[in-house]
């Protein structure tokens, strides 16, 4: 009987160490496999051991831009990420993105986004503009400061477009997603925020977006700004759903989360089924105040004027216009402009300038300048800027009846340089 | 050496449980392939995530009532004699079950289950509040009705696990909570009444969200001593489903009546056992003068409550006023309340911790119990602040254990 119980003793304490010895081959990866080339975490090998990384995945339920980046940063600030990574997945309805220190009315018309309904929201980190639209599927990568690897997590990406739809894809220099044989179109863009203790990797992935929308409203004039603000790098894009029919986005919600949860934080090793039944799987997150409070907070910041324009570093925006000749006096020749500068900082107009040319101003003289300089300083960069201008020049025309024609042209010159960004 | 608690001693004598103690017989060679366990393994468990179509979206936290929302995933372990006994544990996507007709379950009401809580602490880690004395009265029911036992911590590690895999299902504010209900049912397709050779043990997860809504209000009970819920060698002292099922339409009346629950009277002497789905506690002046705690013994017609046996031996540490474990008459109550002698009257359970009690119908008069008005610093305030401090973390406490450390 005791050599039984011997016996069992014995086999029990034999399982638990295969368990223990399974675990250590997923921590202690030789220094010749292929993951040399990716940073190592920095947690002691003992910690590893006794308490391995466990992988979630958040299904955001809201396609609210401004709710999404708030749940974003919740997560960033206030989730604890021992032994835990995360990957967030969420989609938005259609809006614009620019990053951390980007100038909105660089990156894209503001006014023609808006008359379209879409929002433009400021993210927390850096890098250029996006579109998003249901078509796009977006990764956050939670983790720890010293466990961040953005490599790392792109490699996921890739694995799961193979494993799912046979796409061969690689990882540029950028950090973009390029499919293999195609024109170079990139397929996802990458940024990143790094903090203490926790940090993040997001990443766009285009599987089925409208790319008409997506032009209109990224594209660039040449509006005259002059600024030190990030400048987004355009890049020729794709849909997946160009390349394989079969590619849609309730499919990508898992065939990324289950490569996620197979894949081995440290070593990229695929441990197959064996390891996602150590994680814990999937979740939907609904995004409330209630489920995590504090969220509405970061939500009506992220959503107000100040923080999306307002963060705007310091620019300068420069235009000139052709006088058109009935306002210029007798006797003037030649081409004469009208150049307004403006000088625009956290967003409020600053300073304005008006070079009026000498055909422009009559024996009056057109003082008007004076008034619209003062009426436009600091009114916020926006349509508004434009309305008070409107009232300061009607003001000044009923008093100088016959300047009516000079102050509209101005006034149209005015409304032009803020319509166009 | 293998430690050996009361339950395996009790195991070990009672002759019906042949079902054999490994350790314990020399096995055959022909016996090996279907050896009989007495218990399923945690390391065993298997895992089978849902998928993200399979998810159940999370409604808003202010919607979640009680019992009506549930998890993603259950945890599930089957039991069959015939197979070598328990198999091993699973979790999988929350699923309906399949049974035959047959399944006595479904006839003879061989159920039994079980309440506990998980709370998301204020260090954001998730704790179960003495999982080991839920595990020992669902192995005690499961003897009364001929089902399988098991060993506990075991079952305290797989439902560890399962709840890590939920977690997000508890709001991470501070006062929400996850309801486990583990429950063990026979599945034996035919009607003889006898012991099941087929079982099934689940647990399945209700999300709760902050309990700080109208509960601290008192209630107002329906004593009525035509309405027994529990007699002298029944099984009122065990969690099985057949004890609930009853009290329906008694429920029923009592809500009839504008009345919120039930008090339960037991006998001639119209003893006070139960209250609802919870025990039931005086708190009074005391002959002496002094202020007594009382509360029904356990003979038999009450059930063990946890969160009872966690206010006596809190009051037995604060040893501010005496304790007793004694019968309680209505005649008793009527003579206490004329002279102003009652203090307070609250019930205990899982879901709220303390319900107070405010009037009691009985025989056409009504009782007002004072237990909400009668001091600033109430005892049944004190109770509760004091288990909530160990459940949510705020205070360390051997009763409240991480999840995490539980594996």
């Amino acid at each position: 009987m005791a050599q039984a119980m011997a016996q069992n003793m014995f086999r029990i304490s034999q399982v638990s160490l295969n368990n223990v010895v399974r675990c250590n081959a997923y921590a202690f990866a030789p220094a010749t496999s292929q993951a040399k080339a990716y940073s190592s975490a920095s947690t002691t090998d003992k910690e590893k051991s006794k308490n391995p990384i466990q992988k979630s995945v958040f299904i955001s339920q809201s396609t609210d831009i401004f709710t999404n980046l708030a749940l974003e940063d919740w997560m960033y600030r206030n989730f604890n990420f021992n032994n835990h990574h995360v990957l967030l997945m969420w989609r938005n309805s259609p809006c614009v993105v620019i990053g951390r220190h980007q100038n909105p009315w660089v990156e894209t018309n503001t006014t023609n986004v808006a008359h379209q309904g879409m929002e433009i929201a400021r993210r927390n980190s850096g890098g250029g503009t996006v579109y998003h639209d249901r078509g796009n599927l977006n990764l956050t990568f939670f983790t720890k400061r010293e466990e961040y690897n953005r490599r790392n997590n792109l490699e996921i990406v890739s694995r799961a477009l193979f494993r799912e739809w046979g796409i061969e894809s690689v990882i540029t220099p950028r950090e973009d997603i390029v499919v293999k044989n195609t024109y170079k179109q990139q397929i996802s863009g990458t940024a990143a925020k790094l903090g203490r203790p926790n940090a993040y990797h997001h990443c766009t992935l285009l599987v089925d977006v409208n790319k008409v929308a997506l032009r209109q409203s990224l594209h660039k004039d040449d509006k005259g700004i002059v600024t030190n603000a990030t400048q987004s790098v355009a890049s020729p894009i794709m849909n997946l759903c160009e390349i394989n029919q079969h590619v849609k986005v309730e499919r990508m919600l898992g065939a990324v989360g289950w490569e996620y949860l197979r894949t081995c934080p440290e070593t990229l090793e695929d441990g197959g089924q064996d390891l996602i039944n150590k994680q814990r799987g999937f979740q939907l997150i609904n995004p409330t105040d209630n489920w995590f409070p504090g969220l509405n907070k970061l939500k009506e910041e992220l959503s107000s004027w100040d923080w999306r324009f307002g963060k705007t570093p310091k620019f300068q925006v420069n235009k000139s216009f052709r006088v058109p000749k009935e306002f210029l006096g007798e006797g003037e020749m030649g081409v004469q402009e009208l150049k307004v500068s403006l000088e625009v900082n956290k967003g409020i107009i600053d300073d304005v300038t008006l070079k009026l040319p000498p055909g422009l101003l009559s024996t009056n003289g057109f003082h008007g300048e004076v008034d619209v300089v003062t009426s436009l300083r600091g009114q916020p960069f926006s349509e508004r800027a434009v309305v008070s201008l409107e009232n300061a020049l009607h003001d000044m025309s009923t008093k100088e009846g016959n300047l009516q024609g000079k102050s509209q042209f101005v006034m149209n010159c005015m409304r032009q340089v803020m319509q166009s960004v | 050496m293998v430690q050996l608690t009361c339950l395996s001693r009790l195991l070990l004598r009672r002759k019906f449980l042949s079902r054999s103690v490994v350790s314990y017989q020399n096995i055959n060679a022909a016996q090996y392939a279907i050896k009989i366990q007495t218990t399923f393994k945690f390391s065993d468990l298997g895992v089978q995530f849902a998928s993200p179509d399979q998810l159940q979206p999370k409604p808003d936290v202010n919607a979640l009532q009680f019992g009506k929302h549930f998890t993603d995933h259950m945890l599930k372990i089957y039991y069959h004699e015939s197979l070598g006994g328990w198999q091993k544990p699973q979790i999988t996507p929350m699923e309906n079950i399949a049974l035959h007709p047959g399944a006595k379950v479904l006839h003879y009401a061989v159920e039994l289950f079980e309440g506990m809580k998980a709370y998301r602490g204020t260090d954001g880690k998730i704790r179960i509040f003495r999982p080991d004395l839920n595990m020992d009265r669902m192995n005690r029911s499961a003897i009364r009705l001929g089902l399988p036992t098991f060993n506990g911590t075991e079952l305290i590690k797989c439902m560890c696990r399962l709840v890590s895999i939920d977690r997000e299902w508890v709001p991470h504010s501070e006062a929400s909570s996850l309801y486990i209900r583990p429950t063990l049912i026979g599945i034996d397709p035919s009607l003889g009444v006898a012991a099941c050779d087929s079982a099934m043990l689940y647990v399945i997860l209700c999300p709760v969200g902050s309990y700080f809504d109208t509960k601290s209000k008192a209630i107002s009970l329906l004593a009525d001593p035509q309405y027994t819920r529990a007699w002298p060698g029944g099984c009122g002292d065990k969690k099985l489903g057949s004890n609930y099922g009853p009290t329906i339409a008694v429920q029923q009346e009592a809500s009839q009546q504008g009345l919120q629950q039930v008090l339960w009277l037991y006998g001639e002497d119209h003893l006070l056992t139960e209250v609802g789905t919870m025990n039931i506690f005086m708190f009074y002046i005391n002959d002496r003068g002094e202020q007594e705690l009382v509360t029904p013994p356990l003979d038999g017609l009450i059930l063990p409550g946890i969160t009872r046996q966690s206010i006596l031996e809190i009051s037995k540490e604060w040893n501010d006023f005496k304790i007793c474990e004694r019968h309680i008459t209505m005649k008793e109550v009527i003579e206490l309340t004329s002279e102003n002698r009652v203090l307070e009257m609250f019930g205990a359970g899982t879901a709220c911790v303390v319900s107070p009690v405010g009037s009691i119908s009985y025989l056409g008069q009504t009782l007002q119990i004072p237990t909400t008005e009668w001091s600033t610093e109430p005892l049944y305030g004190r109770v509760l602040r004091t288990l909530t401090d160990i459940q949510y973390g705020r205070v360390p406490h051997p009763w409240a254990v991480p999840i995490d450390d539980y594996a």
